[in-house]
């Protein structure tokens, strides 16, 4: 009998054990992701998984419409300022913004014009380290940080509460200069509006300007709405386990229209394949999609695949004044055949035959399995005057002929050493690397090029430290204003064109009148030419703007794909 | 004994010294900025680099940041997680009962089975039982990991739709977070919870999640208990006191299970209490492919990311289960071969 029972139980647990899992819920979305969503503070949130997630829970002001770049749709403001409508003044240094009225937190406390100026200052006074809050403080004040050298910038917390002010239903923000790229800044969740009261009660700044530094800079971790949040969007935060999931809930007193599906559910699943086999289980409706992935997704029927232009670029960039003590990467330091000497690349040749050398066709076509374009400069497709200009072909004549006029022709004569550079895990920079050495060192015995990988951090600092003569890096959009672009890459304070020793006073002052101006004509003229002087002078040459790939379940409808944002971002309010 | 215990407690305090220094100078050899870099993720934020170099004293000498250190793990400070985004003794509270349920279920099955599997592979040597104990056994041992638990994913998951991937079902997990008064989380163990609040529901949808990373974790692990079972069976049933025994009259099955596997087991209980701590540290590609969000996925996530503090306390931790398996290893000892003394 005993055996029996003990026969009966085993076949009931392998019964309950093999029992199909049921249908998935049509009224939840299960979103699969990668990466830690590390914080849940506006003024923290800098990655992708934090920002994707804060802007379904926060509203801001403005944000773009649909798969637009260059279109905004009001979201807290009732319409978008405009010079025609008052709401941006002549000299482009006010900017008025009608608040929206009825709108509830999720904590049902309504929304004010007061609750609006509270979320600006108190992110940009929390300014939390390694936080988005550079790209409001900017514009508002006209200086790009609370603190320097881990120290308070003198009166920076005043020009903070000067820029904002409530005036009845309106917020006005006082700019100091014109700064055209303002609106596309405004869509990012670093303006997320909280609720003044609920912040203060949960430790967040208490709105006297006095106290400001108390409330600056938090610890990692610290910040503190790390955990919590209190949006007006279509959804709330029901739960988050840090590393593991989280949960949206949809707000039903959401002022607009209410999101179709009650609950978001984003797990994080790290390996590739059990994504995939989730996806096509029906147990994840949400993913992106790496390059190397796409054309197995592609077969798949009853998916939707979405594949669009990311507002990005890789570039190889070219040191013009490499810093030589102690320099591994620069063999003897002199044009003997054994080294370069530190003006190596100011020879435009050498540049040009370098950016002849990579078979831009061929990455995209092999590496990015043709999820990519061949950008002509840095003002990529998607942002506004972008225009083609020159950009070099694989050409290995074209190649051999610079290399011949490189240095008065001493170059091809003596033969050079260098070590070109790209950082770990990045399959596009080192095939581009690669193809430059090995193209190059094809043409001449005496000329020989070394690839490396080195780790993200370390990189980053060598390139400050103008130490690698050559590398291979990307850029990717803060704001789709060309101002983002040729800023780090042609202006001499830029991050990689000063750090390659790229000087040309034309193009600074360019740049500085570009995002002073507030004609759209005007402006189109400047970056115009702006890409004419990337064209002749070749600081660097851009190689590939990637697209983003997306995946979602067939029933799921409403995505919009906006290359401001990578696969990474799912608008779930959207979705129906 | 308790005098041994005692003294094998204090050894285990200098064991975990010298893990924690090792594992210091290891993470000491990369640059301070390349660890600040744990903290920043675009070009953007490199401005932060020096800063975050100065603030945590990334740039001083080994020993003050490794008395730095000490002294905050002495106050329970084990750092800030950012692949956890949480305080790092947090992450591995909250990670390390999903890693123990595994090999809860893992580690009696691969020590019962791996013993029997031995035994029986020696008494019958060079038989079919023998044969095929072997092969599965190699098989077993020289697959990868993650390959296998791929392939029974693709059959039993994406194929059959049986057993999923991850720790719990979604309409199970939403119970649980909207009841917390009907379903308490004692151990954060789906399955010892659900036992302890009576709800088996949850037991059951927790052991379906769990078929296939035990079984994976069984064929992987197992081999080398088999083995060294099988080895040890045959030198004993070699030795001189079985043939005596056989001589008297002994019938087989006393003579192999009570006399030869008893002596047999020394050997397979000092692999056996490795094997615990192997398991633990070898759930890594187990939790990675299943998405079972344990100490394993934690570690390949810190790991990949230096994320310097969950590597530092999951490799203490792996140091302390190390020397705590082998105490229990030579008291077992004592217990099973009265010869041993330990003292």
């Amino acid at each position: 009998m005993k055996k029996l029972h003990f026969f009966l139980a085993s076949a009931f647990l392998c019964l309950m054990l093999v029992v199909p899992a049921g249908a998935a819920d049509k009224d939840t979305i299960v979103s699969a992701i990668i990466s830690t969503i590390q914080s849940m503070d506006p003024a923290k949130a800098y990655d992708d998984s934090s920002a994707n997630k804060l802007y379904n829970i926060y509203d801001t002001l403005v944000a773009f419409k649909k798969t637009k770049t260059d279109e905004f749709e009001p979201r807290i403001a009732t319409e978008i300022p405009t010079v025609a409508n008052g709401g941006i003044s002549k000299d482009g240094m006010t900017y008025t913004f009608k608040i929206r009225k009825g709108v509830k937190f999720h904590n049902g406390a309504d929304l004010t014009p007061q609750d609006v100026v509270y979320s600006f200052k108190r992110n940009m006074i929390t300014d939390a380290e390694g936080g988005p809050m550079a790209l409001l403080l900017e514009p508002l004040t006209g200086i790009g940080n609370t603190r320097k050298d881990g120290k308070i910038i003198p009166g920076i917390f005043e020009k903070i509460d000067n820029s904002i002010e409530a005036k009845g239903d309106t917020v006005v923000f006082h700019l100091p200069k014109p700064f055209p790229p303002i609106l596309g800044i405004l869509t990012y969740t670093a303006g997320a509006i909280l609720d003044k009261d609920w912040a203060i009660a949960n430790g967040c700044w208490d709105g006297n300007i006095a106290n400001a530094a108390k409330f600056n800079g938090p610890d990692t971790g610290k910040e503190p709405l790390h955990h919590i949040t209190n949006g007006t969007n279509a959804y709330q935060l029901k739960k988050w386990e840090a590393g593991k999931e989280m949960i949206l809930e949809r707000f039903d007193d959401h002022w607009g229209k209410n999101a179709a599906f009650k609950t978001v559910r984003i797990k994080i699943i790290p390996e590739w394949s059990t994504r995939k086999m989730m996806f096509l289980n029906g147990d994840v409706n949400d993913m992106e999609i790496d390059a190397q992935y796409f054309a197995e997704m592609e077969k798949t029927k009853g998916i939707k695949l979405y594949k669009y232009p990311q507002l990005g670029v890789v570039c190889a960039m070219f040191t013009q004044k490499i810093e030589m003590t102690a320099n591994p990467y620069v063999g003897s330091g002199k044009l003997d055949g054994k080294g370069i000497p530190s003006n190596f690349f100011a020879d435009k040749n050498v540049r040009l035959a370098f950016a002849y050398a990579i078979d831009y066709k061929a990455i995209i076509k092999e590496v990015a399995n043709g999820l990519g374009s061949i950008p002509a400069n840095p003002i990529v497709d998607g942002l506004p005057y972008q225009k083609d200009t020159f950009h070099p072909q694989f050409d290995l004549a074209k190649v051999e002929e610079y290399l011949k006029k490189a240095h008065g022709g001493k170059l091809w004569k003596t033969g050079f050493k260098l070590t070109l550079l790209h950082n770990t895990g990045r399959e596009i920079r080192r095939v581009a690397a690669t193809m430059m050495a090995e193209n190059i060192s094809s043409l001449n015995p005496k000329f020989n090029i070394d690839v490396q990988a080195m780790d993200w951090g370390e990189y980053l600092t060598a390139i400050q430290q103008h130490r690698l003569p050559g590398f291979v890096v990307a850029w990717g959009a803060d704001y789709p204003d060309p101002h983002n672009f040729v800023y780090p890459y042609l202006h001499s304070e830029g991050f990689y064109s000063k750090y390659i020793g790229y000087n040309n006073p034309e193009a600074d002052k360019l740049i500085k009148m570009g995002i002073e101006t507030a004609s759209i004509d005007e402006r189109r003229k400047i970056y115009y030419k702006l890409q004419d002087i990337w064209a002749e002078d070749i600081p660097g040459v851009t190689i590939i703007q990637k697209l983003g790939a997306k995946a979602l379940s067939g029933h799921i409808n409403g995505f919009n794909p906006n290359p401001m944002y990578q696969g990474t971002y799912t608008f779930y309010y959207q979705l129906y | 004994m308790a005098a041994f215990i005692a003294r094998r407690l204090m050894f285990m305090v200098v064991v975990l010294f010298g893990v924690s220094i090792l594992m210091f100078s290891i993470l000491m050899s990369f640059s301070p900025e390349r660890r600040a870099a744990a903290f920043v993720r675009t070009p953007q934020q490199v401005k932060e680099i020096p800063n975050l170099v100065k603030k945590y004293g990334l740039d001083k000498p080994f020993y003050i940041q490794y008395v730095n250190w000490i002294k905050q793990i002495s106050q329970g400070n084990f750092g800030y997680s950012t692949v956890a985004a949480s305080p790092t003794l947090d992450a591995i509270k909250k990670y390390f009962p999903t890693t123990i349920e595994l090999n809860l279920f893992s580690l009696p099955i691969i020590i019962t089975l791996g013993i029997w599997l031995g035994t029986v592979a020696g008494i019958h040597r060079d038989t079919f039982i023998d044969h095929t104990t072997r092969i599965v056994a190699i098989i077993g041992w020289s697959l990868p990991t993650f390959l296998f638990a791929l392939i029974l994913l693709m059959i039993f998951y994406s194929q059959f739709q049986l057993f999923p991937p991850e720790i719990i079902s979604n309409h199970i997990d939403d119970f649980i977070s909207n009841n917390p008064d009907k379903f308490i989380q004692y151990t954060g163990m789906y399955v010892i919870d659900g036992l302890l609040n009576g709800n088996f529901e949850v037991v059951f949808d927790a052991l379906k999640h769990l078929v296939l990373p035990v079984v994976t974790q069984v064929t992987v692990v197992i081999a080398i208990l088999v083995r060294v079972m099988r080895s040890s069976m045959l030198e004993e049933i070699s030795k001189d006191y079985i043939i005596t025994a056989k001589a008297k009259g002994v019938d087989t099955h006393t003579i192999n299970h009570k006399h030869a596997k008893k002596n047999a087991l020394l050997p397979a209980i000092t692999v056996a209490g490795w094997l615990v701590a192997l398991s633990i540290e070898g759930s890594v590609a187990v939790e990675f492919i299943f998405n079972r969000a344990g100490l394993g996925l934690l570690l390949v996530k810190a790991a990949t990311q230096l994320d310097i503090p969950v590597v530092l306390a999951i490799s203490i931790l792996l140091g302390l289960i190390y020397v705590v398996a082998n105490l229990i290893i030579d008291v077992l000892y004592a217990v099973i071969d009265p010869r041993i003394r330990l003292n």
